[in-house]
């Protein structure tokens, strides 16, 4: 079974960052990117699913800084190739312009499932899984936290609110948004990261124009807060005292 | 007559026989494992040996054991005389040592050290069955005792044979026997004399030799094996800078150690030289905290598979079977079991070896995993950016050189948690103050500088290490300076040893040491101390490691306060249990924090107001004990720095810009 | 102009909370636009269903065995034909699971632009202003949409409207070949064991995030836990890394809950855990990041370490006073 991971950068807002001069976009030059967290889970998944039915994962990206080091790291993961998605797009894409563009190496590659993360942070006009999904013509499942193999096709888990889960059956081939993966991520240790830097990426050109987005972004801000916490400070001993006299204020506690 | 040599011969060949063969089962395995290049500089081990095993250096650190054992240790070279002359005499009649003396003070001797040796095992075996130290907890106590009946037994029938044969009037020596002699009065007065007499001596030769033969053979399965190892095993001891770890080859997987055969054959000697004395798990602080490590167990749990995969019966594997991973997670690094065992083993490159093949396998607990994970992505272990690592200088009213771009005389190399940890900030803060008012011409990496790796490496990521390490060494070869400072032991320890071996070759002094000079020199003028009384927590890698013991004191007395030691101080200073990458776990089974242990030593001290630290490490987490442990009105954590208060005029006003 | 249309999202004959939160926003912005409001229920049975959709002018009806239980391929299909039969000027859907298959699908089916995380929406002359939650729920996204467009709302954003009386009108719709041709099926379901805790019965729970690190941790939560007669739950990163069973997950695809007393120690606050609990009557935030989205539901807040403020509170709520 080919399976590929679409690996995303996004923003580390963990730290700090700043709004861009026009106020649409968080300030790219500074800002740290990472991994997105969902994606890492889908590709957790898909090396467990080379694991266990030695399913061929590709690891893909599309080109831009830090694709490089993002795929070679998913190698040092266990990942079998690595594959940069070249095109002739400027800026940041959204999933839903990026989706033309990566299903067009989807197709490319042969794939026959694509496992991404469920959203990114960032997915303010939709989801890559869905649109890729809807633009390929292949079932698409999102918010799954497993995924099996099942005679010609894959078993995933849905998950819904209040603890509900469902087993869903597809042929494929499919596409996958991956909310949790079977096992926490693993750890890559710096010997195997040091020995995926000489490893080879694949670059295939996509021909595949991005879709529009079509709503426009007018402005992006720090929410401004209606109602505030009232901020409790002081050390520790100081904030249980007054947590406590809270609560034994309402009657929660006794004290 | 001659039946009695072929007896002899075909006991002693038996018997040797035996012994070889168990020698050689145990050492199969060596013969056959990584090599370890040990074999450098004789001159210098045997003097270590002699240091070692002649004058009982490290045995001595607990006198009563030290005592006794020397009393044994010497007896046995003398007493091997009888041995000598005992299979002698017997395998080619006619041998003697009597021209040599054998019969005149040799024989005095073995009398005199006869009773040594046995009030020597008295005072052992009073040790180990009626003062029981804690240390000896998990010790194999059957064996220990096979050896004293042993030892006894062989002593015993030497000066029974000897007593039997004045009695009969056979032994030439008797002048030179006064216990033997005694002995001898009271079989006679037994009625023993003559033909009955002879027939004993000749019961005790056998019995004699005997004993010896039986003592042989069982040397091979008994840590007494550490008769004839110990010498050898501190022979082929490291030699290397205490500072640094073995490296592992990155290229040429298993890397670290997955399976009992893939150590060097020195780290398997290590195992079977261990005596079990316990000094190792008296010192070590996760014992002492209540962790699954006891350096002691470790070694002869290793010792125990090892033998038995020979054997061909342990079917369980060597991580997570015979040796459990919480267990190798518990080591702080300190190093306090290497400085106290007698016979120099190594326990720590064992524990990271495996810690490395964990790292490999991803076997890390998810804090860890977070903490190397972040130290991947961003070059320290909180996972900020790096642009906040020179945040902690906005609030001091002048700005550092930049030493990336600028010249400078020391260039201070902060590390992580004094940068980033909000509780050691103000440390950091005081330390440039300092430093700019005595006119020191200093800078700091900035956002450039990463984690030292120190830490990384003891934690087993030796590729995350060598990422980390080659960043810090290419960026301080583009800078220009004389000297590094760095308040952090650790990452001291790694700029000053770790990283030699990467093409990295700096002076580098810990900030105590500049400040001492600066104070020496008069760029810092103090202001009167007050004679308070303080007493000073050596941090492991600062002191243990790398010998920085006098600077911080002097210090103490220079700011007019008075020092009293805790017990274990200097090279036996009890670690915060912070190293190795501890900081990066959790406090699960910890019954008592080795820093809440640490401040009731110093509590104990009776009138000790500060407690003194040059840690930042250290500063975090013994006022983090001493909140626990509810003690804030009587003692008090403090820097260093906390304690250099400057005379009225030195405050505002910079020195002379004079080149340090 | 078109109409406004809502999708219904239903499990086992019951209508999901968030649609009926969309029929009032749909109803809003009916008010202000004069367009009617028509909700899409698709089911094995949905004429039950209808009579609580008084809040619509017109419920349009699908029904077909393959609609149940739930496949996201076989909604699509109804959704894309629905959309392309009714041209509606709006469509809302929840963002729940099944949202977050369906929106995006029906975007590229009919060429509409998509907005998701919407926790407002304003008319502004032919277009919808739209505010979304981004970034973890650190930063607000104002975006203008013109219609006809395709609106994800965030549960928790509008009140639920009231069942009211039974709607004007009722429209079956066929459902499209496609629904013969499915590659989805599906297999089973599983429900939280009937003896597992049940959160929403709670009156007050400790929420443990990702700040408490590692399993082990717990414990220390566990005990403050026990000591406020509270439950033990815990945000999605903890239930996915296995330290705490599914049954105590609070968020999008936990519990919602609306206990008296909620304390969320190192929880950020992202939305999807914000939809389970912003209801509670009184919330605390434990969390170092002065700026974690937390704070601005939290009725109290704390930036201490949750490691020396629990034991701290630990220890006064056993002893009954100052510790």
């Amino acid at each position: 079974m080919l399976v590929a991971v679409v690996l995303r950068l996004v923003p580390d807002l963990s730290g700090e960052f700043e709004i861009a001069d026009d106020g649409k976009d968080v300030d790219r030059e500074w800002v740290g990117m990472r991994l997105n967290e969902f994606d890492d889970h889908a590709l957790e998944e898909a090396i467990l699913l080379k694991e266990a039915e030695g399913a061929t994962v590709i690891a893909l990206a599309l080109a831009g800084e830090g694709a490089d080091r993002m795929l070679q790291s998913a190698i040092a993961r266990g990942a079998n190739r690595a594959v940069k998605i070249s095109h002739d797009a400027e800026g940041v894409l959204s999933s839903r312009a990026a989706a033309p563009v990566i299903a067009a190496a989807v197709r490319q590659l042969g794939v026959e499932l694509v496992l991404t993360g469920v959203q990114t942070p960032e997915d303010l006009f939709g989801q890559l899984a869905p649109y890729l999904g809807a633009t390929l013509d292949w079932p698409h499942v999102s918010a799954v936290g497993g995924v099996q193999r099942a005679g010609d096709g894959i078993e995933v888990l849905q998950e819904y609110s209040g603890g509900i889960s469902a087993r869903l059956r597809l042929g494929l081939p499919a596409v996958i948004g991956v909310q949790t993966a079977s096992q926490p991520p693993r750890y890559v240790s710096g010997s195997k990261l040091r020995q995926a830097m000489s490893e080879p990426i694949a670059v295939i050109k996509s021909d595949a124009m991005p879709a529009a987005d079509t709503a426009e972004i007018l402005a992006l801000r720090e929410p401004t807060r209606s109602s505030e916490a009232v901020m409790l400070e002081g050390d520790a001993e100081t904030v249980a005292d007054k947590l406590h006299g809270l609560l034994a204020e309402r009657g929660l506690v006794k004290g | 007559m001659a039946v009695q040599t072929l007896i002899l011969w075909a006991l002693v060949a038996f018997a040797g026989a035996v012994a070889a063969w168990r020698f050689y089962r145990l050492l199969r395995p060596l013969l056959r494992a990584r090599p370890d290049p040990r074999f450098d500089r004789p001159g210098e081990r045997i003097i270590g040996v002699l240091r070692a095993v002649g004058l009982h250096q490290r045995l001595l650190k607990i006198r009563y054991s030290g005592i006794l054992h020397a009393m044994i240790f010497s007896s046995f070279i003398v007493l091997f005389t009888a041995i000598v002359e005992a299979f002698g005499s017997g395998l080619f009649p006619g041998f003697s040592l009597a021209p040599i003396g054998g019969n005149t003070w040799i024989a005095w001797l073995q009398e005199v050290f006869a009773v040594v040796i046995l009030v020597g095992l008295g005072l052992a075996v009073w040790q180990r069955y009626v003062i029981r130290p804690s240390r000896f907890r998990g010790s194999n106590t059957l064996d220990a005792t096979l050896i004293y009946l042993l030892i006894t037994a062989v002593v015993l029938t030497m000066l029974l044979q000897a007593a039997f044969a004045i009695a009969a009037g056979h032994d030439a020596a008797a002048p030179w026997r006064p216990v033997s002699r005694q002995i001898a009065v009271l079989l006679t007065a037994l009625g023993v004399s003559g033909e009955s007499a002879a027939r004993g001596e000749h019961i005790f030769y056998w019995a004699h030799i005997c004993a010896i033969l039986g003592f042989l053979v069982y040397i091979p399965g008994s840590k007494h094996r550490h008769m004839i190892l110990a010498a050898i095993n501190v022979y082929f001891r490291s030699l290397q800078p205490k500072g640094t770890l073995p490296p592992a080859d990155l290229d040429h997987p298993p890397i670290g150690v997955g399976a009992i055969e893939q150590f060097t054959w020195k780290n398997m000697l290590d195992l079977y030289s261990c005596t079990e004395c316990g000094r190792c798990q008296a010192a070590c602080p996760a014992y002492a905290a209540g962790l699954p490590l006891s350096p002691k167990l470790l070694i002869t749990d290793l010792r125990d598979h090892l033998i038995d995969k020979t054997n061909g019966a342990a079917p369980e594997p060597l991580l997570g079977g015979a040796i459990a991973e919480e267990t190798l997670w518990a080591c702080t690094t300190c190093r306090a079991c290497m400085e106290v065992c007698p016979v120099h083993i190594e326990h720590i490159p064992k524990i990271v070896d495996m810690r490395r093949q964990l790292v490999e396998q991803a076997r890390v607990q998810p804090m860890l995993q977070e903490a190397l994970s972040n130290l991947q992505r961003n070059g320290n272990s909180m996972g900020k950016s790096p642009r906040l690592r020179a945040r902690w200088t906005k609030e001091l009213p002048f700005k550092i050189k930049d030493a990336r771009s600028e010249p400078v005389n020391i260039l201070w190399f902060v590390g992580d948690f004094a940068s980033f940890d909000p509780r050691v900030q103000a440390n950091t803060r005081r330390v440039a103050e300092l430093l700019h008012a005595a006119g020191v011409d200093f800078g700091i990496l900035y956002e450039a500088e990463q984690n030292s790796g120190n830490d990384v490496r003891r934690a087993g990521e030796e590729g995350l290490f060598e990422m980390l390490a080659k960043h810090n060494i290419e960026l301080l070869s583009g800078c220009t300076f004389n000297r590094v400072m760095t308040t952090d032991p650790h990452s001291l320890n790694a700029l000053r040893q770790e990283y030699r071996a990467i093409g990295g070759t700096f002076e580098v002094i810990h900030y105590t040491q500049l400040l001492l000079e600066l104070i020496e020199s008069g760029r810092l003028t103090l202001a009167p101390g007050q004679g308070e009384v303080a007493t000073y927590h050596d941090p492991c890698y600062l002191g243990r490691y790398n010998g920085g013991f006098d600077a911080p004191r002097r210090i103490i007395e220079r700011t007019g306060h008075r020092l009293h030691e805790m017990k274990r101080c200097r090279e036996n200073s009890f670690c915060c249990g912070a190293g190795g990458g501890r900081i990066w776990s959790d406090d699960t089974g910890v019954t008592e924090r080795p820093s809440e242990n640490r401040i009731k030593e110093a509590l104990a001290l009776g009138d000790a107001k500060y407690f003194i630290v040059a840690c930042p490490k250290d500063k975090v987490m013994y006022t983090a004990a001493v909140q626990a442990l509810g003690v804030e009105d009587r003692i008090e954590v403090r820097d260093i720095v906390d304690l250099i208060k400057l005379a009225p005029h030195a405050i505002g006003e910079r020195q002379p810009n004079v080149a340090a | 102009m078109g109409d406004i249309l809502v999708h219904i999202e239903t499990r086992a004959g019951a209508i999901q909370p968030v649609s009926l939160e969309l029929l009032t926003a749909a109803r809003e912005l009916a008010g202000a636009t004069g367009m009617k409001v028509e909700a899409l229920v698709a089911a094995a049975a949905p004429q039950e269903i209808t009579a609580r959709l008084g809040a619509a002018d017109r419920v349009l009806v699908v029904a077909h065995p393959a609609l149940e239980p739930y496949t996201p391929e076989a909604h699509a299909a109804i959704l894309a034909e629905t959309v392309r039969a009714r041209d509606p000027a709006i469509v809302l859907l929840g963002y729940s699971s099944v949202g977050l298959d369906l929106a995006p699908n029906l975007a590229v089916r009919t060429g509409r632009p998509l907005v998701s995380y919407c926790v407002k929406l304003a008319v502004t002359g032919d277009a919808i202003e739209a505010e979304s939650l981004v970034y973890g729920g650190k930063l607000r996204a104002t975006t203008r949409a013109k219609l006809p467009a395709i609106f994800a709302v965030t549960p928790g954003s509008f009140a639920e409207a009231q069942a009211g009386a039974a709607p004007a009108e009722i429209l079956e719709l066929a459902p499209p070949d496609a629904i013969g041709k499915l590659r989805t099926a599906f297999v089973s379901e599983t429900r939280p064991p009937p003896g597992a805790i049940d959160l929403t019965q709670a009156d007050r729970i400790l929420c443990v995030g990702r700040g408490i690190a590692d399993k082990d941790s717990i414990a220390i939560a566990e005990e403050v836990a026990a000591a406020l007669g509270a439950e033990i739950a815990g945000s999605r990163p903890v239930i996915d890394a296995g330290w705490l069973p599914k049954e105590r997950q609070v968020g999008k695809s936990g519990c919602k809950v609306k206990p008296k007393l909620y304390i969320a120690a190192g929880v950020s606050g992202a939305p999807e855990h914000l939809e389970g609990m912003s209801a509670a009557e009184l919330i605390v935030g434990i969390n170092s990041d002065a700026k974690a989205p937390i704070f601005r539901v939290a009725h109290y807040g704390t930036t201490c370490d949750l490691f020396d403020l629990l034991p701290a509170l630990g220890e006064r709520l056993k002893s009954g006073g100052a510790g």
